[in-house]
């Protein structure tokens, strides 16, 4: 996607930003918070239309938002599941939606099960199950609505350090064997290096990218190499650019009170 | 404590309840030896119940029978109303003031119009009962599909899902706590429709019961009535509300 801005009335979200994710890699989002990084997700989801004069392209073709819909799969922040569906039924809602039989589909998301740790949690409902394994039902959801692209937006967001750091591994595990291209937004450095093959950091709003960092530390990640004078180096740079850049938003927040 | 217990607890306290009224009731009625045109005891009442019980269960079916009906066809009216609101927007603001017209004056004051044109018979009843049952129903249903998060309407459209999707995978479900609860209550405005209603006019049925009580000056009579439409109003609430605790497992 190139020069795209979005406009909301008076506010700008987002101004001439350019992004390309390649096949299978897995890019993440970082920036100061109200830097339009749920913007920029709404416009590649298919949710929002950017203003006229951008240009995205998917699979080597142009074309709109709206006809992202359905193309892209997208995990929002909160989970979202269904509690009048059980763990199995929430996971193949959206293959229920593009009309597979729900049979085939219950099939699959059972087979699916143990790799997301929800062996024998099929027929439990969200009411019963703990915030991690929500999160993991509703990245099943996603993983199973196979398409080329996965937006993931603050997955983890929600979920205590521990809880995070496990499904983090997880994560990188279960991309490792289905090579999705994934684009992953957080406001947390540590998990955008550890598990990015590049890190985008936004400016303040509104919102472009400030800079866009490789990230090439040896995969499979341990756990200890967020300890590494690579890991380090890597997030010192990227914690210097989200500083200079958060205060300028600070600042620009602040300057109507100092001109009166 | 589990729910089980607290709700058993619950119906232990309500039994209690009433038969301390009935006690009391009996109690002052005999004590003070009132006139049963005043307040018959409640032995007195029973028995009236069991004496004229084939005339009151025919009345009973009369009545249930137009008041299941009514609102069967209120509860189809009234979420077919609002599921038609809520999939074409600008019928909003066009047909939720003109149900909230028809509506501001009681029911009931329609009957002289819906019994010339309906007849004294059981129509007049059903439609009576439905104009009641659907508003109440639609009222909740509508709040019901409103009450949907946006966030969760972006997701299944991020699935590809379109407008009929949504209303049923999402829409629906989400509506059906509001809705269900509109339903319960609209079961004893069902009975309570269909009973006035017969009193104006009828050939059966609880209220017909009544009225010709009345002009008999059998209040032991009025008061059998009154117990069983009671009893049937109560039969029914609690079998919707039954019916409603079941299909919302989740709450």
């Amino acid at each position: 996607m190139r020069a795209i801005s979005k406009t909301f009335g008076g506010t700008t979200a987002l101004s001439g930003l350019e992004l390309s994710v390649a096949p299978g890699e897995f890019v993440t989002v970082v920036g100061p918070s109200g830097c339009g990084k749920s913007t920029l997700f709404n416009i590649v989801a298919g949710l929002e239309e950017p203003d006229a004069g951008g240009i995205l392209r998917f699979e080597g073709q142009s074309c709109h938002a709206a006809e992202l819909l359905g193309r892209v799969s997208f995990m929002p922040q909160r989970d979202l599941l269904l509690p009048w569906r059980n763990v199995v039924d929430n996971a193949i809602l959206a293959l229920e939606v593009e009309g597979a039989p729900r049979k085939e589909a219950r099939a699959r998301a059972l087979r699916m099960l143990p790799e997301f740790g929800l062996a024998g949690f099929e027929t439990q409902y969200p009411h019963q199950l703990s915030g991690g394994m929500r999160q993991r039902v509703a990245l099943m959801r996603t993983f199973l609505f196979e398409r080329d692209l996965m937006l993931l937006d603050e997955p983890f967001g929600a979920l205590d350090a521990l809880t995070r750091a496990m499904m983090q591994r997880w994560l990188l595990d279960v991309w490792q064997k289905y090579r999705r291209t994934i684009l992953f937004i957080t406001h947390d450095v540590d998990e955008a290096i550890f598990l990015g093959d590049r890190v985008l950091v936004m400016t303040a709003r509104p919102g472009a990218v400030k800079l866009e960092q490789a990230i090439d530390l040896p995969r499979p990640r341990r756990p200890d190499v967020v300890t590494s004078p690579e890991f380090i180096r890597l997030k010192r740079t990227l914690l210097e650019t989200i500083e200079e850049e958060s205060m300028k938003s600070f600042r620009s927040a602040e300057a109507p009170k100092v001109s009166q | 404590m589990t729910p089980g217990t607290s709700s058993s607890l619950a119906v232990q306290r309500g039994l209690l309840g009433g038969l301390i009224l009935i006690l009391a009731w009996e109690g002052l009625a005999r004590g003070l030896a009132l006139p049963s045109y005043v307040l018959p005891a409640v032995s007195e009442i029973i028995w009236s119940i069991w004496t004229s019980r084939s005339l009151l269960a025919e009345a009973a079916t009369y009545t249930l029978a137009e008041a299941v009906i009514g609102y069967v066809l209120g509860c189809l009216i009234g979420i077919g109303l609002a599921v038609f609101i809520t999939m074409i927007p600008v019928t909003r603001m066009v047909l939720l003031p003109l149900a909230t017209a028809v509506n501001s004056v009681p029911v009931v004051a329609y009957s002289p119009l819906i019994l010339l044109w309906f007849g004294m018979g059981i129509a007049s009843k059903i439609v009576m009962v439905a104009m009641a049952v659907s508003f109440t129903v639609f009222l909740s249903t509508l709040a019901g599909l409103d009450r949907v998060d946006r966030r969760s309407v972006d997701l299944m459209r991020s699935f590809g899902a379109g407008r009929v999707g949504i209303l049923w995978r999402l829409r629906l479900p989400t509506a059906l706590p509001l809705m269900l609860s509109g339903m319960r209550v609209a079961t004893v405005r069902s009975v309570i429709v269909a009973i006035v209603t017969e009193m104006l006019g009828a050939y059966g049925g609880i209220g017909w019961v009544i009225f010709q009580a009345v002009l008999k000056i059998d209040f032991v009579q009025v008061w059998s009535a009154i117990f069983v439409a009671s009893a049937a109003s109560l039969l029914f609430f609690g079998l919707v509300g039954l019916a409603e605790r079941k299909i919302l497992f989740w709450k």
